[in-house]
Parts: C-alpha cells; structure tokens; sequence
C-alpha cells in the first residue's frame, strides 16, 4: 500500500535501463499498483462522501492529512507506472532504429537462417500493447526514413574514416550484390568491402568489422 | 554589421557556396549535438545539401557504368566524400530526433502555443509530422497498459498540478562551451556569487549557460564547440 509496489516496478525499470534485452513485462505487478490506484481512489470517495462537497480541510485535520497521503500515493503510482513504461518503450525504440528485429516477424536475408531462440525470447518478454507499440513505431520510423532514402537514417553513427572496410563472416548470409560484382559470404571468410553495401548485415550481426 | 565585415565582404577571395554549406553543415551538426534544447531546423541548408547529394550519386553511378579505370581513384574520393556528407546528415537529424523523443510533450506545446512561422522554423515539416504520431503513439500505449483504468482526473498526460508539472522540459540553465565569431556585447551570468557580465569578443572562447547565449548561437554570432 502507498506507493510500496510503485517503488518495485522504478527498481525494475531501473534495472532495465543497463540490460543488455528487454526483461519480462511485469504483468502481475503493474496490475496490482493499477488495482492500489483504485482502492486508494475509492478510498478519498467514501472519506468525501458524508462531507457531500462542503469540505474543509482546516477543520478536520487529520482527514485531510488522509486524503493529501492517498492523492500523493495515486500521483506517485502514475509517475512509477508512467517511467517504467517509457523505460521499456525507448529500449523498444532504440531496437527498432538499431534494426533489431524484435518481433521477430521479418524473415532475414535469403538463404539464412534464423536463430529461433532470440526471437521468440524477445517476443514473450513484451506484452500485447507493446507489441502492438513496436509495431506501429517500426511503421511510423520507416515513413520518416522514407523521407530520407538517399541517407540511410538508421545507419552507422559512427564518422565514416574508411570507404572500405575488412570484414568477417560470422553467419551465413547468401550471396550479396555490390558494384564490383556479387559476393558469396560464407562463414568464417574475409572480405574487403564497401562500408555502405555491408552496414545492415554488420547491424544485424553476419558479419563482424575487423581492425 | 561593421566596417570590417563589410570589407571582409568586398575584398575577401569569394568562398563557393558548397564550401559555405559544408561548414554551415559542421557548424549545425556539433551545435545541434551540444546544445540541450532544439535548435531552429535550417531547411535551405539541408535541402541543398540533399539536392548536391543526389546529383554526387548520380555522378558515382555514371562512372561506375563507364568503368574507366582512370576515373576510379576520383571515384573513391568521391564516394568517400558522399559518405562523410551522408554521416553528417544522418547524424544531425538522429541528435534531432533523439531530442524530439525525449521531451515529446514539451515540443508539442512549443510547435502549438508559438505563431505558425516560428514552429515551422523550429521542426521540419516530417519531424512535425513524426512528433505529432510518436505523441498519440506513445499515449495509446500507455492508456492501453493501466492508465485506461485510472479514475478520470488521473489520466491526463500533462497534468500541471501538486506544483509538478509532468511536462518535462530541457534544462536551458546547463552549461555549453561556446566560440565567439563576432562582437556581440555583454551577457549577464550569475553564480552563487552574485551576477556579473561577461563581454563576448571575437574568438573568445566561454563556459556559459545556454540560456544566455541562445540567442547569439541562433543569430550566427557565436557557435558551440
């Protein structure tokens, strides 16, 4: 009561800020601050209700001090429930701009394989409306980066020092079209290659940048 | 404007303009990524960069079809050039973006409550447009996961009272390491001492807060570094 389970799901949003993955959404936890919201809310109602709107606060102090604690506690819930959500949703968010796939619905590069235990780990980690959430944020960032075709927003923030690059294969990604021809990209081979044809693979973790 | 500047403007070698943006780019790029609050979106500036983009692909692609191999080292040099421009936009709108998102609410109300012209000037047509969609993203979010259960005069999203507004707004009182590019007179800086005033003088270089030296950074007289 008053705002103790708030203080669990701020330790667990604070938690989350420094993981690596999204942990579980904590179902159960946000139900139960939601459910101390409306108790406390019933609670300054009945409280009010022999008053019938003619309160005065300097007369009755001690109830009133009962009401300010319950309004402090319901704000103080609101605020708890509204960062651990922003926290979630910004991890999900900075996924998506990293082309993280979190939902684990886009088939990868032809002739790869995807490795099912990353994405259905991430997927029973959301809850519904976040997947939903990541969902319509995925649709709304590539209308924006569709404004910008010729940059390339979500690639590397990195300053550019080199137009070629060394890279390694970590995974087997088919074969790739660059200017200087196709290249088949096998595991465990090396390649000198244009920075700009590779970014996305690199991203999404095929291949590993050397030196 | 003064007698120098005048005569650094009829005697000086004439700088081409592509030369001009590029440092109006740099210029832009590292004040927009130091600066705590957002600064005016330069559209010219952009959509020239972006036109001269455009056209340095086109010429890439005309020389990668001709094949010469006389013209592949110009070739190198100049994707390696498009590369470092691609950079320097992407990265000025991802520090733009990253701002937008983190105080959503607080540019939502500036682009509302200011005349059209200057919350045009503030955020581009299509950063407007993202803002506007993240916003009612963000709040179907969280109405769906608890705060459609709230009672009702908890559920607003920027409720100012309790003397807390939850609008969270940049702070304009942190400090920025500015360049002075022009004599631009006195700004006031106060500390636990008291206040005093502070002369800007062509190449100094200063610790300020932000607050008192916005102005001055908008109208091109002193930059952040």
């Amino acid at each position: 009561m008053y705002g103790e389970l708030g203080n669990k799901l701020v330790q667990h949003g604070k938690r989350t800020q420094n993981l690596p993955n999204l942990p579980p959404y904590q179902t159960e936890l946000v139900r139960s601050v939601v459910r101390e919201v409306r108790e406390l809310n019933r609670e300054v109602n009945t409280i009010l209700e022999p008053f019938s709107g003619s309160f005065n606060p300097s007369q009755e102090p001690a109830t009133a001090c009962q009401l300010l604690v319950n309004h402090l506690s319901m704000r103080r819930n609101k605020r708890c429930l509204l960062a651990y959500h922003r926290v979630r949703t910004d991890k999900l968010e900075e996924m998506c701009w990293n082309g993280v796939d979190v939902l684990g619905t886009e088939p990868g590069p032809e002739g790869a394989e995807r490795d099912p235990a990353v994405g259905e780990g991430s997927i029973s980690n959301l809850s519904p409306e976040e997947e939903e959430y990541v969902r319509l944020y995925g649709d709304l960032l590539a209308a924006y980066k569709g404004q910008w075709t010729d940059i390339d927003l979500t690639g590397s923030l990195e300053p550019p020092k080199d137009l070629f690059i060394d890279v390694r294969v970590l995974k087997d990604a088919g074969e790739i079209q660059t200017e200087y021809g196709a290249i088949t990209l096998t595991k465990n081979s090396q390649f000198y290659v244009r920075q700009g044809d590779v970014e996305r693979l690199i991203q999404q973790g095929y291949l590993q940048k050397l030196g | 404007m003064d007698i120098d500047d005048i005569l650094a403007s009829v005697s000086g070698p004439r700088i081409p303009q592509r030369t001009l943006d590029l440092q109006a780019l740099t210029r832009a790029w590292v004040a927009e990524r130091t600066a705590p609050e957002l600064l005016p979106y330069p559209a010219e500036l952009v959509d020239r960069v972006m036109d001269r983009v455009r056209k340095q692909i086109e010429t890439v692609e005309e020389m990668t079809g001709n094949m010469d191999p006389k013209s592949n080292f110009s070739l190198i040099v100049i994707q390696t050039e498009l590369e470092r421009f691609k950079f320097l936009v992407r990265s000025f709108l991802r520090a733009r973006i990253a701002k937008i998102d983190k105080y959503p609410h607080h540019y939502t109300n500036l682009s509302k409550s200011s005349d059209p012209d200057s919350a045009q000037t503030l955020l581009s047509p299509t950063e407007s447009q993202y803002l506007t969609h993240h916003i009612a993203l963000l709040s179907h979010h969280y109405n769906t996961s608890f705060l459609a259960s709230f009672p009702a005069q908890l559920q607003r999203l920027d409720d100012t009272a309790g003397g807390i507004s939850m609008v969270d707004t940049p702070d304009s009182e942190s400090a920025v390491f500015c360049r002075v590019l022009r004599d631009c007179g006195e700004v006031d800086i106060w500390g636990e001492d008291g206040r005093a005033k502070v002369d800007l003088r062509r190449g100094d270089v200063w610790v300020l807060r932000w607050s008192a030296v916005k102005e001055r950074v908008v109208g091109g007289d002193v930059e952040l570094i």
